[in-house]
């Protein structure tokens, strides 16, 4: 008998792709042969309208880019511009910066968690559960900052305002919801059996193959590299905190869940720890030059965002504004590995796995 | 069997828990002082006049350039009523464009801006685009009539 | 209503097509009161709130909804094969509106009573893959077609586990008959007797309803509904009011042949309305187990699913049949059933089980910055 196979496009309207987000399956019967991505159609060119915007508009763009860790890419974009302007941020701001880092890591993970959870064909349960606990962390970043998403909070040299006085109880009370809601979701899904089935020795990816993908972030990590920018390219002042680096053993979908659950556990440490040194002082420097102008340089910064290397590429030719802003992307990078660890598995592996990458289009676009 | 029965357990523990929405059109969540919704302008209650002297300076600053700004001389300030020597003279702001950056709010020098911080600032549907771009009277309105406590950084 | 199903008018045609009548009042109540029962349900556990706005606590809600649909146009794709496409609804609704027909709600209430009545639900439902199938065929759309064949594969592979468990009950009670059934299970019910055929009942009903962790042919972040992809308005609530009608038949099928029907452990002589609490009652129970299963479980693959069926639950079903027998057979005492069958349960459980212990997973912690201050709140740090 002649059989044939069938092309499935899948998005950019579909509900597993997280966002405008299109992959045209060659499948033959359940399994999938052959997976052909389409990215852009949330192209804003954030990187050229940030060449036409000074330094302080362009954090704006940031938020718009990863739009689940908007605090990680302030940092990043702040670093860069502090680096090419030899700014000293006061210890008050760092803290803050890394306290709120790592509670836009935690709420990103929930909201991942939740949506793996769905991927995985739950029909809303950890959705909403991970949604439960994220609120509570985006309501202390309402009261920071007055934005639910959007924050640009972050500004080159520090931050745009201080932090309310109740801040530091505020976050004291939310974390041990954080940990219960995340027991909550691991008793839902860690142990469950169908879980389990789905999702091990699916998309494995080796770690020879995670490197020279580029791979970063939990990916890399699952896949068993230690790599954690935060430990080995140290930035802020991660390098006052103990955590753990979770790192998986197996590289396929089911260790990317785990390190992802235990990354919010140690996320929680190190906010705890920031928390109990969080120092008074200004959070911004004394001189700072009202209109930012930088000189000649090429800067690169990266931070160890929620996804991974969120990198900015920074050029200047002097002036309020860069000359040319590269961002590097975690989504982009660990989504380019999408169609090695799909093909021979069954089309609903293919969302698990697409699920399990855990991309922002907003960030692969840009 | 015994990780299926977990979760059979965590929902029945979650169902028993009081649930977490919020019945929205007929009650609204409290929103934070430091909230931004969109930027509105001032009004100096005192002089009965905006803080705005239209100094274009927002204007600038603006990343997606959705203000527009339009100076004049103060009819109150010949009078000696008013300090300010200049003052708006039209203003719109785009609310379809902004991008609620608050950007405007900080280089303001007069404090003459700031982001609504009430719920009616979030709930702006139209059904048409234009009804969007907000003049003078519109964005002045609310401070003017009390409605609004703003939160001017600093 | 009730009355209708014992009214005895004498002439043969109006008795049962008031009977029918009673059925079709009863089953479209039934659905949509299901209907919103699920979203509340469903919301309760994901902590929501769940419909509100029409009538008190939203319980106007599917009403409101079904005009919506029926208001709504009814789209056809231009390339869908039209007669097929539209008269696939039916083929899925229909079954599960006849197998009503066969199942006694109390003693002597019932449309028909059926000396083969179990044989015959379970026939007559057997049925509606077929209109899966044919909706999945005529949509001429790639989802629908995979959902089709999804549909088609999983309702035959379950219907067999499904009729090998109720066949271990009647070996029992000796009779297909629905009423003897019941009536032969007295004060202790049959699940007490024959735990794994409940337990391989529960899970073939919950694939043959496609709810999770078997909701495969509809898999919402899959193939986006499957079959019903094409369909819209009047078609659509069709099938959504099938998938309930059938939740329904199961759950009765359930409380009936496992739960003991209108019967209880307190005694024989109810009355007529405690008779219809208990079966309305057992039959409420099943449906919110299968709720609640939907709602903390996620979805198999269509592989496992399968090898689920064909390699777990039709070998477990068979020795259950194997197990009777020989208790039959050598006439051991009652009680041998429910150790042989509780034995089986706990097998299926470790089968279940070892997917997991083969492997157990746990990550490598590498501490970074062990020399940085040691902090204050340490002991309360990592949990
Ligand atoms: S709002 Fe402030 S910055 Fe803008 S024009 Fe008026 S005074 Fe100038
Ligand atoms: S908030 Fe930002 S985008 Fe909106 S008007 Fe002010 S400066 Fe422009």
């Amino acid at each position: 008998m002649e059989t044939v196979d069938i092309n499935v496009n899948m998005g950019p309207q579909h509900p597993s792709t997280h966002g405008v987000f299109r992959m045209v399956l060659t499948i033959d019967g359940e399994r999938v042969m052959d997976v052909e991505p389409h990215i852009g159609y949330m192209h804003r060119g954030a990187e050229k309208l940030s060449e036409e915007m000074d330094y302080r508009q362009a954090i704006g763009y940031q938020d718009r880019t990863d739009y689940l860790a908007q605090f990680m890419n302030e940092q990043a974009y702040c670093m860069a511009v502090e680096k090419l302007l030899d700014i000293e941020v006061p210890e008050r701001a760092e803290y803050i910066r890394v306290i709120l880092c790592e509670l836009n890591r935690i709420a990103s993970h929930f909201m991942f968690l939740g949506a793996f959870g769905i991927d995985l064909g739950h029909f809303g349960t950890s959705f909403t559960y991970g949604f439960r606990e994220r609120e509570h962390i985006q309501d202390i970043f309402e009261e920071v900052t007055g934005e639910r998403l959007m924050y640009s909070y972050f500004r080159p040299g520090g931050l745009v305002w201080d932090v309310p006085d109740n801040f530091v109880q505020r976050v004291r009370d939310v974390l041990p919801k954080s940990r219960q809601g995340l027991q909550d979701l691991d008793m839902l899904l860690t142990g469950n059996e169908i879980v389990s089935v789905r999702s091990r020795g699916v998309g494995v990816m080796s770690a020879e193959d995670a490197v020279s993908w580029g791979l970063s972030g939990p990916l890399l990590r699952a896949a068993g590299v230690e790599w954690d920018l935060r430990r080995d390219k140290p930035y802020s002042i991660y390098d006052r905190f103990q955590y753990d680096i979770p790192v998986g053993t197996h590289g396929d979908v089911y260790d990317r869940y785990l390190v992802r659950v235990e990354e919010v556990r140690q996320s929680i440490r190190i906010v705890e720890q920031a928390l109990d040194q969080l120092p008074d002082g200004p959070i911004m420097p004394e001189k700072m030059p009202r209109k930012l102008r930088g000189p000649e340089a090429e800067i690169y910064s990266a931070v160890e965002g929620a996804r991974g290397e969120y990198g900015i590429y920074l050029v200047s030719k002097g002036g309020d504004k860069p000359y040319r802003l590269k961002m590097r992307s975690p989504s982009f990078c660990n989504l380019s590995a999408l169609r090695d660890m799909t093909i021979g598995n069954y089309v609903a592996d293919a969302v698990a796995i697409l699920g399990s990458i855990d991309i922002v289009l907003g960030c692969v676009d840009r | 069997m015994l990780g299926i029965l977990k979760s059979m357990y965590v929902t029945m523990n979650a169902m028993m828990r009081k649930p977490v929405t919020i019945h929205y059109p007929d009650h609204h969540r409290d929103v934070p002082q430091r909230d931004r919704a969109f930027p509105i302008l001032l009004w100096d209650k005192e002089v009965d006049e905006p803080f705005c002297t239209g100094c274009h300076a927002c204007e600038r600053a603006c990343p997606v350039e959705c203000m527009t700004v339009v100076m004049k001389d103060n009819p109150l300030h010949a009078d000696g009523k008013s300090e300010r020597r200049k003052i708006v003279d039209q203003f719109w702001i785009d609310y379809g464009r902004c991008m609620r950056c608050n950007i405007c709010v900080e280089v303001c020098n007069f404090e003459a801006i700031a982001m609504n911080n009430t719920w009616a600032g979030h709930e702006l549907s139209k059904f048409d685009r234009n009804d969007l771009v907000l003049d003078l009277d519109q964005l002045l309105s609310q401070h003017k009539q009390g409605k609004i406590d703003a939160w001017v950084p600093e | 209503m009730m009355l209708a199903l014992t009214y005895d008018v004498g002439n043969i045609w109006l008795d049962s097509l008031l009977g029918l009548l009673a059925i079709i009042v009863l089953m479209t109540v039934g659905a949509l009161a299901l209907i919103w029962l699920e979203r509340k349900v469903s919301a309760r556990i994901q902590m929501r709130l769940g419909p509100m706005r029409v009538g008190p606590y939203g319980l106007l809600q599917t009403l409101a909804d079904a005009v919506k649909l029926v208001g709504k146009e009814d789209m056809r794709p231009r390339s869908a094969d039209r007669w097929v496409f539209e008269l696939a609804p039916f083929v899925v609704f229909v079954p599960a509106f006849v197998a009503f027909v066969a199942i006694p709600f109390t003693r002597d209430w019932a449309v028909a009573f059926l000396d083969l009545g179990l044989f015959f639900i379970v026939a007559v439902t057997g049925l509606s893959f077929v209109g899966f199938l044919m909706a999945g065929w005529a949509s001429d759309n790639k989802y629908a077609l995979l959902g089709g064949l999804r549909a088609a594969a999983q309702l035959i592979s379950y219907e067999i586990p499904m009729v090998l468990s109720l066949i271990a009950v009647t070996m029992i009670v000796g009779s297909l008959n629905l009423s003897d059934i019941v009536i032969y299970q007295g004060r202790v019910p049959l699940f007490v007797w024959q735990p794994l055929a409940f337990f391989i009942f529960i899970v073939a009903a919950l694939a043959e309803l496609e709810r999770q962790p078997f909701d495969i042919p509809t898999a919402e972040s899959e193939v986006v509904g499957g079959p019903f992809i094409e369909y819209s308005g009047i078609r659509w609530s069709i099938f959504y009011l099938a998938s309930y009608t059938n939740l329904i038949v199961y759950s009765l099928l359930g409380a009936l042949v496992f739960l003991g029907g209108w019967d209880w452990p307190l005694g024989r002589e109810a009355g007529l309305w405690l008779q219809v609490l208990l079966t309305f009652g057992k039959t409420m129970f099943l449906i919110l187990l299968f709720m609640w299963v939907r709602f903390a479980m996620p979805r198999l693959r269509i592989d496992q699913l399968m090898s689920y069926c064909w390699k777990v639950l039709i070998p477990l079903a068979f020795l259950q049949i194997f197990l009777n027998g020989l208790v039959l057979v050598y006439g051991w005492p009652d009680f041998t059933l429910l150790l042989t069958s509780g034995a089986g349960l706990l097998l299926a459980g470790y089968i279940v089980d070892r997917t997991v212990r083969a492997d157990p997973r746990t990550l490598r912690m590498v501490p970074a910055n062990p020399g940085a201050a040691e902090p204050a709140a340490a002991d309360s740090a990592g949990s």
